[in-house]
């Protein structure tokens, strides 16, 4: 460790307690003092320190050392007496103000960084003026009785040679009633060295008169203490001096020119010798004196074992005098106080060894009389020699805090004693690098006054930070604390020192909510000072305090607006952070070769489109690099990274404004900050990145400081946007930019107003470079393409398209016709329209003719109607693409209209995708081809479920029975069955009931439900099996109307809406497994039904549910029908009765199928369990067909069949004949008749069925071409029942 | 009577910090606890103030103040615990108890697989939990 001596707390002490000389003087004196400009003391003060004195000194021990260093305190006798508190006072405040208002410069700068904090010096960090504090803090309790160390040791007369009678007036000056009140009280020794000196000015010659006082000064009071000095020998005062000694004794005055003006060198070295000798010859001598004096009395009356004992008995019987908060008065003759001055002078010149022996000697004695006061004095003198001499730290430690809690103790008296000690005692702990316990100490040193709490804590402050490990939390924390007193105490200016202080702790912290406590008050601070641009600043890191409470947040959105409004104009703040703009949310939208009908059709992902118009516009590739490289000579370079837009065209960006506050806040003109240049920029493209920022600082200047855009807007226009958000609300803005004119255009950024006070400013443009900074790092070469510069070009026709009257809420099924209707605002005329549909299943495009017909009714059919169409329709419909005719190019003045079938084909939400591309008859222009896109979201309701059961009738070949379900599945509306179709020439649609049973209420009110039987024949087959085809021609219709007493037509579904409908729906409806035998496609078509009057008033809706890929096969590919007589009357007394069937099998299959039959006597009783299971398992939620569609008894006969188990006691009422198995092959779609017989035994109905068909396919090529499905190759049928009624004849 | 509850993540992060008070001394608490980490810093870099026990946890008392105890609980992920109390009189077993329950309920609500390590626990439960563990410590100790 360093020598003591060296330390702060060793130069304060060896500049503290050092030996107080009284100054008495006459007014002369002073007033040639003052030619000058300062007071004799300040005139001497610079003489009485000296560094090197060198003078041998000998107290107490023989052995003599030299003082070096050696300083002289000098104080006139006026000043010699416990200071004044109040006065103090103010000196304390007047230097923290002074010391504040200097450093007001540094309070504009950023608080610097706690790192870099750390690693400056202590020096540089802890303020400088601290020490002044401190010092004056320690001299307010100076010249208190109980310590010796500022009685004065000797006294200075001064007599001006002007004055009359110079030796009375050395007198006079002496004379008690003057003197402090240490002297007269008792407190001191009132015998103290006298030093006369008698001061000559120069200026009033007269060196004779002077030299003739000396000598009678000489006589009067002894040829040693008398001295003549001469001063102010400059006759011309403009002495200049090298150095300036006067200064580092009277910092408050800073101009030193006409200090010492008068003073030439000869009178500065008399002033010098002068003091020296006084110090020297007089003082230490006389001091030295004294400590051998009082250390020989002391030696005999208190040293030695016996004196202690008799001093122990002594003031043991002394324990019951009355406790005095002083302790008892000791007079300067009492054995305790001249112990004291024996230490204290020991201390002074530096035997600190002397010293502490006096002191220990006395401290038992002070707290044996319970003198407390003094006791801690020399308790605390105790500490300090321990320091100096530095041994014991511990007791040097445990002495201050001794002392320091006794002051403590005794109260009020003793807290500025306390003051002191503490300083002194954080000095000493701060010497030893024991910063955290200093801090402690500083943290106990009672503040009697907040604003020296508020100092003692900044000082903790620094020495927590000071300490090691450094202790930031507890440094920013007094600082916090100690800010809060300065700030009580109107010390704004350290207040907010501290604060920031502070603020380099809490920043990058996540304790946000001491910080923005901080940001805050520093925010509120610095309005108070009127420095606006730092509260705002501050002020501003709190806004977005989304985690504060909603009173809090509410208190720092008042106080920043109180700020605003204080400063009383409108403010542009760069980083408002009020509202948060989430930045990856912004989205531009800008119209080039692809334009948008709707903002819908916007943020439609553009892959989607891409891929939509693949096949429409010039293939990609050659787009991208078409227009690019054709105009590389006009483009420059870089114009390949920005984007394209046209000019008149409106840019959109789409912003999303977060309001972090629980509050409402409301946001006025927001819009966006552009910058257009007319000219393309020439410079390369490596530069240019750098040149436009540049540019964009000047512009975001320029509009920051004009706020008008009216220099902008013949450029290009804004859009402005007002909004309120309430708390926590987040706000999608679209602001649109429209450039004017041809250039290049960049979105620099977005400003705001917030209440209408505060102009928030976002700037893009910077994120970007950040980004750009980062990357730039990975791959320098690469520019990273910017979205936010547009190169403007000329403008361009553009389509505006619109689809009428297009519904957003539908029921599935809903059939209508749209009209698209596109118009071109400007004057150039396009051509080359193609059109595509995203889903052509909802939408597709009609014939241009439709406009012309009325709606429900060009669908029914007409007479005149040509099946020839299908085809071609069917042709379109593979194609999505529809190419205008040539002849449609539109301008401006008509509109084209073009008519669309739209079909909601299923429930459920569905997204319609239109794009139409076009090219422009200008070919100059950069962009040739334009697409327009649309975008539609529809909502299909479900309204009616249409189920369709077939099953193939036992009776007869190729007919089958359909069942239709038809359930209402809307909440409210009606339906009007209409008709159901058949889509194909081969099938035939009968009704099984009459028309009016179908449905009787005419309408399917909401929820229910119907159901109706149909006869379904297949035209083809019965030809082929040369039936009677004359039933052909005459019931031949695929269509059957299930509207009673409706006189309008049927619908033709075999014209252009439905057939192209159906062509997209049976796409759909693809089936993966298909059986054996064709499939059926039914068409329903309903109509809307809104009461019976209103029907006729409101435009009927047409619906039509298309079920494709109905199955009509069973499983097998074999039909069979039994034919035979179905009574037959036999006289059974005769002979038994043969019946003569045939069994007709047709094979459905491609392959060839072999066929057995087998005829059974008994009937099998697991066949009706396995075909059921059968049918089940493969169909689900088909019905066994035989049950349904025969009548009840039937399934109760099988029921019972099912429950016998082969039993060999009933019999049969017949018996087959003939063979019971028969073999035979059928060819593909061929038929074939087997003969049977049965002989019957009794008359009854008998039931035919207990036979069994076997087949399997037999085709050579069934194992290749089978792949695909689960075929069966071979299987059993169970034989349909065919009753015969057998009768007696009578 | 326990005035304030904290767990601090180990970037010294405030985690959930809550006070049972019903004055506004939100700030006031928060610069406690803040502070108390200078000390629970101070403790863990100096071990041999830390006492014989290596794995020790608790931490004991970190910072008397006029009004306050604050006591100190440093788990194995350097997760730290600050009990600030009123009580002038607290048993070091009784505080050491407190811990043991809280990082137990700590434990849990960390376990939650929607909790993100080094966020903000914002658990009801949690909350729930800690408030009736700081009850019951006011009554076993007046007990």
């Amino acid at each position: 460790m360093a020598d003591p001596a060296n330390t702060k707390l060793g130069r304060m002490l060896l500049d503290e307690i050092t030996p107080v000389v009284m100054v008495l003087r006459t007014p002369l004196v002073e007033e040639s003092c003052r030619k000058n400009g300062f007071s004799l003391i300040e005139m001497l003060a610079p003489f009485s320190n000296f560094n090197n004195i060198d003078v041998p000194v000998r107290t107490a021990s023989d052995q003599p050392y030299r003082l070096r260093k050696f300083r002289l305190r000098l104080f006139y006798g006026s000043e010699v007496r416990q200071p004044n508190i109040e006065a103090a006072k103010e000196r304390l405040k007047e230097v923290i103000t002074f010391s504040g208002d200097k450093d007001i410069s540094d309070l504009c700068s950023d608080p610097p960084d706690i790192e870099s904090l750390i690693a400056i010096s202590k020096q540089e960090m802890v303020p400088s003026w601290f020490q002044n504090f401190n010092k004056e803090l320690i001299d307010v309790v100076a010249f208190s009785e109980h310590e010796a160390f500022d009685h004065p040791v000797a006294c200075l007369v001064a007599v001006s040679s002007k004055d009359k009678d110079p030796i009375d007036k050395f007198v006079d000056l002496f004379n008690t009633n003057q003197l402090p009140p240490l002297l007269n009280d008792g407190a001191m020794d009132p015998k103290i060295l006298k030093y006369f000196l008698l001061v000559h000015d120069n200026q009033d010659g007269m060196l004779e008169k002077a030299s003739g006082i000396l000598t009678e000064m000489r006589s009067a009071f002894g040829a040693n203490d008398c001295r003549l000095l001469c001063i102010n020998s400059s006759t011309d005062g403009a002495e200049e001096h090298q150095e300036n000694l006067w200064a580092s004794y009277k910092a408050s005055i800073s101009n030193s020119k006409q200090y010492g003006c008068f003073l030439n060198a000869d009178d500065i070295e008399e002033l010098r010798s002068t003091m020296h000798d006084f110090s020297s010859k007089h003082i230490i001598p006389h001091m030295e004196l004294k400590i051998r004096v009082l250390n020989q009395q002391i030696s005999a009356t208190r040293r030695g074992f016996r004196n202690q004992i008799r001093n122990l008995w002594w003031r043991k019987g002394k324990d019951d005098a009355p406790e005095n908060a002083n302790g008892p008065m000791y007079t300067f003759s009492s054995i305790e106080s001249q112990i004291r001055v024996l230490g204290d002078y020991a201390f002074m010149l530096r035997d600190y060894e002397l010293a502490l022996s006096n002191y220990r000697l006395i401290s038992t004695d002070y707290k044996l009389d319970k003198a407390w006061k003094h006791y801690a004095g020399v308790q605390e003198m105790m500490g300090l020699a321990y320091f100096m001499l530095d041994q014991s730290r511990k007791d040097a430690e445990y002495c201050m805090e001794n002392a320091f809690s006794t002051y403590l103790k005794i109260g009020p008296s003793g807290g500025r004693n306390a003051t002191r000690c503490g300083i002194w005692w954080a000095e000493m702990l701060k010497a030893r690098d024991q910063f955290k316990d200093a801090a402690g100490v500083y943290f106990r040193i009672p503040g009697e006054e907040p604003l020296h709490s508020a100092v003692m804590l900044e000082q903790a402050s620094y020495c927590f930070l000071l300490s090691t490990p450094t202790m930031l939390r507890k440094y920013g924390f007094h600082l916090v604390l100690s800010g809060d007193l300065y700030r009580k105490c109107d010390q704004t200016k350290h207040a907010i020192r501290t604060y920031r202080g502070a603020l380099s702790v809490f920043k990058g912290t996540t304790w946000r909510h001491i910080r923005d406590h901080v940001h805050f008050h520093i925010g509120k601070w610095y309005a108070f000072l009127g420095m606006f641009d730092e509260a705002i600043k501050h002020v501003l890191e709190v806004l977005p305090c989304g985690h504060q409470t909603k009173a809090t947040q509410e208190l720092f959105l008042r106080e920043f607006f109180r700020i605003i409004q204080e400063t009383g104009k409108t403010y542009e703040v760069l980083r408002l952070q009020l509202p948060v703009i989430n930045f990856p949310l912004i989205k531009v939208v800008f119209e080039d070769h692809r334009t948008y009908a709707s903002t819908a059709a916007s943020s439609v992902r553009e892959s989607l489109w891409q891929s939509l118009e693949e096949d429409m516009i010039p293939s990609l590739s050659v787009m991208k690099t078409n227009w690019l490289e054709s105009q590389q000579k006009v483009l420059p370079k870089k114009y390949k990274e920005s984007n394209v837009c046209v000019a008149g065209e409106a840019i959109k960006v789409d912003i999303s404004f977060r309001n972090p506050l629980q509050i409402p806040i409301s946001i006025s003109n927001v819009s966006l900050i552009c910058k257009h240049s007319a000219e393309f920029d020439e410079t390369e493209s490596d530069a240019n990145g750098f040149l436009i920022d540049h540019q964009n600082d000047k512009e975001l200047r320029a509009v920051s400081n004009s706020g008008e855009f009216s220099l902008d807007t013949s450029l290009f226009t804004l859009s402005e946007i007002d909004i309120s958000m309430r708390g926590g609300e987040t706000i999608l803005v679209q602001l649109t930019v429209t450039p004017k004119i041809e250039g290049s255009l960049k979105v620099v950024g977005v400003r705001w107003k917030l209440s209408g006070s505060v102009v928030g400013i976002c700037n893009f443009n910077s994120d970007i470079i950040k980004k750009k900074v980062t990357k730039g790092k990975k791959k320098p070469k690469q520019p990273v393409k910017d979205n936010l510069q547009f190169l403007v070009i000329k403008s361009l026709p553009r389509l505006e398209g619109i689809i009428d009257n297009f519904p957003k809420t539908v029921y599935a099924g809903d059939l209508r016709r749209l009209t698209l209707e596109l118009r071109n605002p400007s004057k150039i005329v396009v051509k080359n329209l193609k059109m595509k549909i995203s889903h052509p299943r909802y939408l597709i495009i009609a014939d241009q003719e439709v406009m012309n017909s009325e709606f429900p009714t060009c669908l029914r059919k007409q007479e005149s109607s040509s099946e020839s169409c299908t085809q071609v329709d069917a042709a379109r419909a593979a194609s999505s693409l529809f190419v205008f005719p040539e002849t449609t190019a539109i301008s401006s003045e008509t509109p084209l209209k073009w008519p669309l079938w739209f079909r909601a084909a299923a429930a459920g939400s569905i997204s319609l995708y239109i794009t139409i591309y076009y090219e422009m008859e200008d070919e100059s222009s950069v962009i040739t081809y334009r697409t327009l896109r649309m975008h539609y979201n529809l909502e299909v309701l479900p309204s009616l479920e249409v189920s369709f059961w077939t099953s193939p009738c036992s009776s007869k070949l190729q007919e089958f029975l359909v069942r239709m379900d038809v359930i209402n599945r809307t909440s409210s509306e009606s339906f009007q069955i209409q008709q159901l179709s058949c889509v194909g020439d081969q099938w035939e649609l009968v009704l099984l009931q009459p028309v009016e049973s179908v449905s009787p209420l005419e309408v399917l009110i909401s929820g229910q439900a119907l159901s109706c039987f149909f006869k379904l024949k297949n035209r083809r087959i019965r030809q082929s099996t040369e039936e009677n085809t004359s039933s052909l021609a005459t019931s031949g219709r695929a269509d059957v109307k299930l509207v009673d007493g409706d006189s309008r037509g049927l619908y033709d579904t075999s014209i252009s809406p439905f057939i192209l409908f159906h062509h997209h729906e049976r796409v759909h409806q693809e089936r993966q497994e298909q059986g054996h035998g064709g499939t059926v496609d039914f068409i329903l078509i309903s109509e809307s039904w809104s009461g019976s009057d209103a029907g006729l008033s409101r435009t009927t809706e047409v619906f039509s549910h298309h079920t494709c890929h109905c199955r009509v096969a069973s499983k097998s590919p074999i039909w069979w029908s039994m034919n035979g007589p179905r009574s037959v009357r036999h006289d059974f007394s005769a002979a038994f009765c043969e019946i003569n069937l045939s069994m007709t099998v047709y094979n459905s299959s491609e392959d060839v199928v072999s066929v057995r039959i087998v005829t059974l006597d008994y009937t099998p009783a697991t066949n009706s369990a396995t075909s059921a299971a059968s049918v089940s398992g493969n169909e689900v939620g088909w019905h066994d067909t035989s049950q349904l569609s025969e009548i009840k008894v039937t399934s109760d006969v099988i029921g019972s069949r099912g429950g016998k188990a082969p039993s060999t006691d009933s019999v049969s009422p017949f018996i087959w004949s003939g063979t019971s198995s028969t073999r035979f092959n059928l060819e593909p779609f061929s038929s074939a008749q087997v003969p049977l017989q049965i002989c019957v035994f009794s008359p009854g109905t008998l039931d035919l069925s207990n036979y069994i068909l076997y087949w399997n396919l037999v085709s050579s090529s069934d194992g290749g071409h089978d792949v695909d499905g689960p075929k069966v190759s071979s299987g059993t049928c169970q034989g349909h029942s065919y009753h015969v009624a057998v009768l007696q004849k009578e | 009577m326990i005035v304030c509850i904290a767990v601090v993540g180990h970037q010294n992060n405030p985690l959930y910090i809550q006070s049972f008070t019903e004055a506004d001394d939100a700030l006031k608490l928060h610069h406690i606890v803040h502070c108390s980490l200078d000390v629970v810093d101070e403790r863990v870099n100096n071990p041999k103030k830390s006492g014989p026990t290596l794995n020790e946890t608790f931490l004991g008392l970190l910072y008397p103040t006029e009004n306050y105890k604050v006591y100190g609980y440093l788990t194995n992920t350097k997760v730290k615990f600050i009990l600030v109390t009123t009580d002038l009189d607290v048993r070091d077993a009784d505080v050491r108890n407190f811990f043991r329950r809280f990082h137990a309920a700590y434990v849990d609500a960390v376990s939650n697989p929607f909790h993100v390590p080094g966020k903000k626990i914002t658990s009801k439960v949690f909350a729930e939990r800690v408030s009736a563990i700081v009850k019951s410590f006011g009554l076993s100790s007046a007990v």
